[in-house]
């Protein structure tokens, strides 16, 4: 799992998403950075480049029209 | 004067007989709402006049020619983040005070098309979404078992509505636990249906794979008959499925005698450990069960933990997505819980969500391995009765796994039925998960529990 968020990624992030916080919003979000980053790690398991999403399309009698 | 407020099932009965006025009803459930409201706060918008013509309407109609079905007539409320033509439509966000749609949502369509009355707009969380935020532009519902505790949410004013009797049923929305939750907490029944039984079309979206629209209502035989009238194709939401319609009603009543029903033992006695009340009711469920002739099992899935994981991660992205342009222009208009979540979308990367998407398809792959040969499982919605509306935790989601997450994870319909009260008072519940469309098996699940158990005969006091 990588470490907690530095001042400079933390800032780039919320730069990027275009959010424009408060300095004690940012304080608070800091300490549940590691909540977001424990539950991307929580996701990750073994399974091979080989695993697709489950995307399907519900094609339709319009989709032949 | 009507004394108590009947189920649906029974007002449907009577006003079929033409025992009971329309009419009469709905004036009794705006006493109710008068009564109650100052501190119950289920109402974001009380359409009192409107529904009177309404059931003056099917009164009328009832008597020319008798109901249209068990709900013409019914007192109803949406959840207000419904699209209700001409009646406003908030989001409980200061950013659609004066929106005011020119089309009713599919739902809403639906449940005015079987007859029933409307009788306003419910409290939500913002958006579906954030928890009880105090600085919103209608305060959060209360909850009718004691107002000092949480409704649960997002459909709170939902829970609140019925629990209390202001309404007979009404809609909840489901991304995370929405219908579930505030079912469970205020002690009546929800049911959150198969992803794409029923249309989301013109309901503010939470997280677009994850929301679904459902019936709460006092029991089982009511969330059946608001179902029937809810489900079905609708090219309106991309995500609608084709399929035919079964006849909820009817599967009730049939017993249970040789249904498999399996329990998640790990998940509220290991993942997430439930107190005592909260586990009495599952035992007790589990002893009615065996006790109406059903099989029990045990099953195993993958840690709660993994599921919350999964469906909080995905959640979080289609939210912040949904949200973007609003999140970047007006982020300080939206309240302080519903501002915290849209604040996380900027933490999760690309890769975060796909994997997370990747994660959804093994997790659904392993529920429907675990519940081969099984017709429905059995866990907990909740951990114990409601908590104090001023002392819930402002980043839960990080603290707590859901037990209902994985069911808007896997898309299956799963149901929250009232199974006891605590020591407080407050109720709590079990959660009934069936197979993909096996609606019918759910509900009848509940319907055989409220019925071999005597907590439908309660009823909140302050209602």
């Amino acid at each position: 799992m990588p470490g907690p968020i530095n001042d400079a990624a933390f800032e780039y992030l919320l730069g990027r998403a275009g959010l424009v916080l408060t300095d004690a919003e940012k304080i608070e979000l800091k300490t549940v950075c590691d909540g977001i980053a424990a539950m991307a790690e929580r996701v990750r398991k073994p399974r091979g480049r080989m695993a697709e999403p489950a995307l399907t399309y519900g094609f339709a009698e319009d989709d032949l029209q | 004067m009507i004394a108590a407020i009947p189920t649906i099932a029974e007002a449907a009965r009577q006003i079929a007989a033409k025992q009971l006025s329309p009419v009469e009803l709905t004036k009794a459930c705006l006493d109710r709402v008068h009564a109650l409201d100052e501190r119950l706060h289920a109402f974001v918008h009380l359409t009192a006049e409107r529904a009177l013509t309404e059931a003056r309407s099917a009164e009328a109609a009832i008597m020319a020619s008798g109901p249209r079905g068990p709900l013409h007539g019914i007192p109803i409320g949406l959840k207000d983040i419904v699209d209700t033509k001409g009646i406003p439509t908030t989001c409980q966000s200061k950013l659609l005070q004066d929106n005011v749609p020119d089309a009713d949502a599919t739902c809403a369509e639906k449940l005015a098309a079987a007859g029933s009355v409307l009788m306003g707009k419910l409290t939500t969380h913002e958006f579906a979404d954030g928890g009880p935020s105090f600085d919103l532009p209608k305060p959060p519902a209360r909850n009718p078992w004691n107002t000092d505790h949480f409704t649960a949410g997002s459909s709170s004013g939902t829970g609140a509505a019925v629990a209390s009797g202001m309404i007979l049923c009404g809609i909840g929305t489901d991304t995370g636990g929405s219908i579930r939750g505030p079912a469970a907490y205020c002690g009546i029944a929800g049911l959150k249906p198969t992803y794409g039984l029923v249309s989301r079309a013109g309901v503010a979206p939470a997280a677009f794979s994850l929301d679904h629209i459902g019936p709460m209502a006092w029991n089982a035989e009511d969330c059946a008959i608001m179902l029937q009238a809810l489900a079905g194709h609708d090219p309106r939401d991309p995500a609608s499925a084709n399929r035919s319609i079964p006849d909820y009603s009817s599967a009730l009543g049939g017993g249970i005698t040789g249904l498999k029903i399996g329990v998640i033992h790990h998940f509220h006695e290991t993942d997430h450990k439930v107190g005592e009340a909260t586990q009495r009711g599952i035992t007790t469920a589990v002893e009615t069960f065996r006790e109406l002739g059903a099989e029990i099992r045990e099953v195993q899935l993958s840690p709660l933990q993994d599921w919350h994981a999964c469906g909080s991660l995905i959640s979080i992205v289609e939210r912040a997505a949904a949200y973007e342009e609003w999140s970047r222009t007006r982020l300080n208009d939206f309240g302080e819980r519903m501002r915290t979540r849209l604040m996380l979308g900027a933490f999760v990367s690309g890769v975060d969500y796909l994997q997370a998407v990747r994660r959804r398809r093994e997790l659904r792959a392993e529920l429907k391995a675990a519940m081969a040969g099984l017709d429905v499982v059995l866990t907990a919605v909740f951990p114990n009765e409601a908590p104090k509306i001023d002392s819930l935790p402002k980043w839960d989601v990080f603290q707590q796994p859901s037990f209902m997450m994985p069911f808007n994870v896997a898309g299956y319909p799963a149901m929250s039925v009232c199974s006891g009260f605590g020591a407080g008072g407050l109720p709590v519940a079990i959660q009934l998960v069936g197979k993909p469309f096996q609606e019918a098996i759910v509900l009848r699940v509940a319907d055989a529990f409220e019925k071999a158990t005597p907590y439908r005969d309660r009823h909140p006091l302050a209602a």
